[in-house]
Order: C-alpha cells, then sequence, then structure tokens
C-alpha cells in the first residue's frame, strides 16, 4: 500500500498505541516505583511521584536480599522449575518421538484421551494429589512439587512436540538409517536439532509453570520458610499485615523482571515454535 | 518408520509412552477417580477419614493404602460415608433448577436468543443460493432488534434472578460465563486494533512498541504477583482514586462495589491475555497478501469493507481455534480474581461473591471451607462442561485446518 496516510489518522494511531503503552507498562512501572520507596509507603502523595521516581532508595532492595529468606525463594524457584523443565522436556519428548515416529493401534486414541483427561483442572486434583503425597511421604518436600508440575505440564509438552516433529520430515532420517543408523539414533542426531524452536518454547513453558506457579507451590509446601518458593512467598508476603509493602515489591521486581526479558527474548520462537506445533493456547 | 516391526516396535513404543502413561494415571487419572468417588460421600471439615471398611474407601482413599499408612496421620472427626440419597452434593448446588418456575425461565432465556441462532441458519442456507437474497445485514439487525425487544418483554433479568437462586452452581457458572463473553472479544478487539496497527509498514517506532505492549504476556507467567499490584492500583487509596481526586473527584470504592469489581478483573485479565491474541493475529496478517488490498483499494472498497471482507475472512482460520482456547482458559480464569477481589464482594454470608468465579469457588470451598463432597461434586459437573468445550475446539480446529490446507 503506497497510499499515503491522512494526518489525523496517523495521530488516531499513535493515540492509541500511546494509551495501550501505558496501560500495557504502568502496572509493572508501578510496581518499580514502589520498590524504591521508603518503609511501608506503597503509595505516594504527590501527583508526579505516580508517574516518575522522585524518591529512591535501596533500601527495600537491601533488606529482602540480606536480612530476607528472599534468595533461599529464589533458589527453591530455580531449582524446582529447572528440574521440571527438563523432566518433563525428557518425558514428553520420548513421548511424541514415539507418538510422531510410530503408527500403531490406539495412537490416535491416546492423543484424544491425553488431552481429554488434561481438561480436568489441576486446581480441583490437588487434594487427591496432596493426599497421595502425604501418603507417599512427599508432602511438603520440593520433590513432591516436581512431580506434580511434570505431570501437569507434559500434555501441552506432548502435544507440542508430537506436532513439530510431524513437520519435520521423515525422509531425512530414513536416510541416515540407510547409512546404518537406528532409528533412535537418526531421530536424536537428524529431527532433534531442527526442532530446536519447539523445545526452547517447550522448556520455556515447562519452566515458567514451575518458576510462576501459586497454588500448587502453596498447597503442596506450605512450610517452612526455608523451603517456599518465590512467588507463593510473596504473595504471602503481600498479605500479611506486619510486612512493609516494598519489600514485596522489591522482591515482586526482582521475580517479574527477568520473567518478563526472557518472555520479551523468545518473542521470535513464540511466534514460530507455538504456531507449527498445532496447539495454541 | 520402517525398521523396527512387530513385537519389536511394540516394546519400543511402549518404552517411550510409559513414563507418561504412569504419570498421568497417577497425576490425572487417579485424582478425577477419587474425585468422582468423594462427590458422592458427606466428606467436610468434621468427617476427614477415611472408614476403610468400605470396599470402594479402602481402594481409593491413600489413607487407607497399608504401605502408607505410617506416613498418613488421620486427623480428627469422624469418618465420612456415602451421602443419602447419594446426589445428594449435587441435588445441593443445582437441584432446584429443575423445579417448574427456574425451567420456565431457563426456556424463556432460550426464546431471547432464538432470533439469533435463527437468522444464522437462515444466512447459512440462503448461502446456497444464487439469487432472491435478502440481505443477511438486513436479517441480523433484525434478529437483534428482536431479540432486544424480545429481552425486555420477558423480563430477562428477572429470569436470570431465578436461575442464580437455584443453587450455587448455576450462580457461579453463569458469572464465569459472563466474565468470559466480556473478556474474550475485548480482548479479541483490543488485540486486533493492536496487531493493525503495528502491521502498517510505514510506521515508526515499530520496534518499541511491538516490545512494550507485549510485556504483559511476559507478566502474566507470574499472574498473581501482578494481580496483586492491579489491586493496589484500585485499592481505596489506590493510585487510580489519587489520580480522581487530583481533578477534584472522589473515587470509588471499586471493590466493594459488585460491578465495578467485575470490572477491575476483567480489565486486569484483558491486561493478562491480549498479548496472545495479539501475536497471533499479527502472524496472521503477515500471511494475507497485500495485493488484495490493492485490489480492493481500485473497486472503491473503504476502510471497513476491506476489514470486515478481506482481514477478517483470512485471518479466521487462524484466530478461531486460539479464540475458542482463549475462552476455555478464561473460564478456568483463577488468579487474576483471587489475588485482586478473593472471590468478593459477597452479598450475604455463604453465597458466592460477585467475582467468585468457578476456579475461585472450588478453591474456596476446598480450602477454606473444606466442604470436600461438594466442591468435587461441583469438580465433576465443571469437568464435564470443560470436556465438551474441548471436544467442541478439537472440531473447530480440525475445520478451519481441513478448510484452508
Amino acid at each position: 500500500m503506497k497510499r499515503k496516510t491522512k494526518p489525523w489518522i496517523r495521530v488516531l494511531q499513535y493515540a492509541i498505541l500511546i494509551i495501550a503503552t501505558i496501560y500495557a507498562f504502568y502496572p509493572v512501572w508501578f510496581a518499580i516505583l514502589a520498590s524504591g520507596r521508603l518503609g511501608d509507603r506503597l503509595y505516594t502523595l504527590n501527583f508526579l511521584g505516580m508517574f516518575i521516581p522522585t524518591e529512591w532508595t535501596f533500601e527495600n532492595y537491601r533488606v529482602m536480599l540480606f536480612e530476607r529468606p528472599f534468595l533461599t525463594w529464589l533458589t527453591n524457584s530455580l531449582k524446582v522449575a529447572s528440574i521440571t523443565t527438563l523432566a518433563s522436556l525428557l518425558v514428553s519428548t520420548s513421548a511424541a518421538f514415539a507418538l510422531s515416529r510410530f503408527r500403531f493401534k490406539g495412537r490416535e486414541f491416546f492423543l484424544v484421551f491425553l488431552l481429554a483427561i488434561s481438561t480436568f483442572p489441576g486446581l480441583l486434583s490437588l487434594v487427591a494429589i496432596a493426599q497421595l503425597l502425604t501418603a507417599l511421604g512427599l508432602y511438603g518436600k520440593h520433590l513432591g512439587l516436581i512431580l506434580a508440575y511434570t505431570a501437569g505440564t507434559l500434555v501441552f509438552c506432548t502435544w507440542n512436540l508430537k506436532g513439530y516433529f510431524d513437520t519435520i520430515p521423515v525422509e531425512m532420517e530414513e536416510s541416515a538409517m540407510l547409512d546404518g543408523c537406528g532409528p533412535l539414533q537418526a531421530f536424536i542426531l537428524i529431527a532433534l536439532p531442527l526442532a530446536r524452536p519447539a523445545l526452547a518454547v517447550t522448556a520455556i513453558l515447562g519452566f515458567m509453570a514451575g518458576w510462576g506457579d501459586f497454588v500448587f507451590a502453596s498447597v503442596l509446601v506450605p512450610a517452612p520458610d526455608s523451603l517456599k518458593l518465590a512467588v507463593p512467598a510473596l504473595y504471602a508476603l503481600a498479605n500479611s499485615m506486619s510486612v512493609p509493602w516494598g519489600y514485596f515489591a522489591a522482591g515482586a521486581v526482582i521475580v517479574i523482571i527477568p520473567t518478563i526479558i526472557v518472555y520479551l527474548s523468545m518473542n521470535r520462537y513464540f511466534e514460530g515454535g507455538l504456531t507449527l506445533g498445532g496447539v495454541k493456547g | 518408520m520402517s525398521a523396527w516391526m512387530g513385537r519389536r516396535k511394540w516394546i519400543t513404543v511402549s518404552l517411550f509412552l510409559l513414563p507418561t502413561i504412569l504419570a498421568i494415571l497417577v497425576f490425572n487419572v487417579y485424582p478425577i477417580l477419587l474425585n468422582t468417588y468423594i462427590s458422592f460421600t458427606n466428606r467436610n471439615k468434621f468427617r476427614p477419614n477415611p472408614d476403610c471398611e468400605v470396599t470402594l474407601t479402602g481402594l481409593l482413599d491413600p489413607l487407607c493404602w497399608p504401605a502408607f499408612r505410617e506416613n498418613a496421620p488421620t486427623g480428627l472427626g469422624s469418618p465420612y460415608t456415602l451421602q443419602d440419597p447419594i446426589f445428594a452434593n449435587y441435588d445441593a448446588l443445582m437441584g432446584k433448577l429443575f423445579q417448574p418456575d427456574a425451567l420456565l425461565s431457563l426456556f424463556l432465556i432460550i426464546v431471547v436468543f432464538a432470533p439469533l441462532f435463527g437468522v444464522n441458519y437462515f444466512n447459512k442456507r440462503q448461502e446456497r443460493k444464487l439469487d432472491e437474497k435478502i440481505a443477511p445485514g438486513l436479517l441480523w439487525v433484525l434478529g437483534i432488534i428482536l431479540t432486544i425487544a424480545l429481552f425486555f418483554i420477558l423480563d430477562v433479568p428477572k429470569s436470570i434472578a431465578t436461575l442464580m437462586d437455584t443453587g450455587d452452581f448455576l450462580a457461579v457458572v453463569l458469572r464465569t460465563i459472563l466474565f468470559v463473553a466480556l473478556r474474550v472479544p475485548l480482548t479479541f478487539v483490543l488485540g486486533l486494533i493492536l496487531a493493525i496497527i503495528l502491521n502498517l509498514e510505514d510506521l515508526k517506532g515499530k520496534t518499541f512498541f511491538r516490545v512494550v505492549l507485549f510485556i504483559p504476556w511476559g507478566a502474566s507467567s507470574v499472574a498473581i504477583l501482578l494481580a496483586l499490584v492491579w489491586q493496589f492500583l484500585f485499592r481505596q487509596q489506590g493510585t487510580i482514586n489519587q489520580i480522581i481526586t487530583q481533578f477534584g473527584g472522589t473515587g470509588p470504592i471499586w471493590l466493594n462495589n459488585p460491578i465495578l469489581a467485575f470490572g477491575v478483573v476483567v480489565l486486569a485479565d484483558i491486561w493478562f491475555s491480549y498479548p496472545f491474541f495479539m501475536v497471533s493475529i499479527l502472524g496472521a496478517l503477515q500471511s494475507v497478501p497485500g495485493e488484495l488490498y490493492e485490489a480492493a483499494e481500485v473497486d472503491g472498497a473503504g476502510w471497513w469493507t476491506q476489514l470486515m471482507k478481506i482481514t477478517l475472512p483470512l485471518i479466521r482460520p487462524a484466530v478461531l481455534p486460539a479464540a475458542v482456547l482463549t475462552s476455555i482458559t478464561a473460564f478456568q480464569m483463577f488468579g487474576t480474581a483471587f489475588a485482586i477481589t478473593g472471590g468478593g464482594p459477597q452479598r450475604g454470608a455463604g453465597t458466592p461473591g460477585a467475582t467468585e468465579f468457578v476456579m475461585v469457588y472450588a478453591f474456596k470451598q476446598i480450602f477454606q471451607q473444606q466442604n470436600y463432597g461438594r466442591a468435587t461434586a461441583f469438580a465433576v459437573l465443571i469437568f464435564i462442561m470443560l470436556f465438551l468445550a474441548t471436544l467442541y475446539s478439537l472440531r473447530i480446529t480440525k475445520m478451519t485446518k481441513g478448510a484452508y490446507e
């Protein structure tokens, strides 16, 4: 389209974009501003201070990092989320390999069955899972949480990876097999490197399932402080009357900013790795 | 793949699927079975313990399994038993729905929407004909006017109120459906507008806006923390009210007013979810050939006509499955409402609050009231709904795929 845009339309477009930008950015900006405010003041009383940092202190960050078990929570979260990612990648890649590269009886049924079963909301099966983990002696331990997360991400990861593997032509692996590879070896050497975008997206989504989750973590690992994960611990911090808001804000900023940066850097992959995978959401 | 045949193939396939099958059996199938069973019992905070002598309880409840007995402490209180009558939990949730006045209300509501379905059906039939068409737009206007007229003649608000009184299930589900019906179209429109603007070739600062507008998606993976921030913004002394005060007004107490609280939750949840639509639509727009617009321009088609006749139909196959899936996830929204309002504001004790959507209701029933029997019955009903919705979404995905491959 080479036609020149009328000036007022251009103005309208920018107006929409700027309003949307404020809408998109202000909540995050608010958290950043609140994290630099002294003591328990969540809000500032001067008008300007709501939009630009008129006062700034690193006191909240210092307290969170050095006087609270925040670093322990972060480490716990990182540990749980990373192990979940590895476990769910391993399990779902092997399942997706079998579902994509072999034709067997009950294959279609199994795929639909996975999807149907996963429509039962995780939150509602939490009581049963908590009881089961109690019985196994895993309640209140990270391992139990990791198992629950891995199972929770499995269906989505398997579907997504299977969809992506389907788009990689089998012929390449078959030619490698003519040269003496076994099917599994051919798959690992040829198909897996090609599926990198889908693996990356699956890994990130698996990681975020553990990193950002609130319900499972707060029910399955309720105490003690040294075992808590960052997100539920911060939520509890914000809801307790005796703790200054600034601490919560500082902790939230430390959790939120890296998460956003990871997503922004994965932006390209999301468009490719998800749409090709067939399952969106 | 042809290399492995027969028994060898079966062993390989089973080995590769085994971890998945095990995980699904333990963490998905088993909870569903236990849930369904509990939904027929009177388990609650006074009767938390299993009576292991009952065969099914002994079989399903992990507290009864001999291997685990030493790990699992039994709480205070007496054992739970099967309800008498067996559907008592379901009856408490939605029993009154089957009484005459509730059924009448349901019927009236269906009648109100009948003209719209009629128009849709009639237009579909008309599409096959070549001549003697009545303009579909005109029919839609007629249908909508008829619906609005019927809405007031038959007093739909009263019917809805009657239905809401039939028990927690419908009250919660209708509210959630209203939430989905507001949230998904608004998200779609916002995503569409932003995607169309960002897709313009000669726009300056495109990369900047793309990055900033994408931020909420990243934030949505730690949704509960950001939802708290939204709550801060809308508190009585929150930022929004401070801004209103600056301009000489007095802000309302947002989260104590049912309608305003609902609006705040919708606004916050749109914030979390519009980037997904924006990105899907942007991707779809890039595959629309530019020549189509040039040709339309030559034919004198305006901006609106281009949008309705070219853009929307061409992005439909990519966006429709996304929309259906988003509706299903919006139906299960938990964090936003839980962090912002905690399900409130409530009109009276014991009734679900204005923003108590299905998952919030379930969470509160399970973890705050410990009303397991009722909560699991609710879970079973929701499962049936979601299951049907997912099957439907699969059909739509297949349909759109088949049409454009």
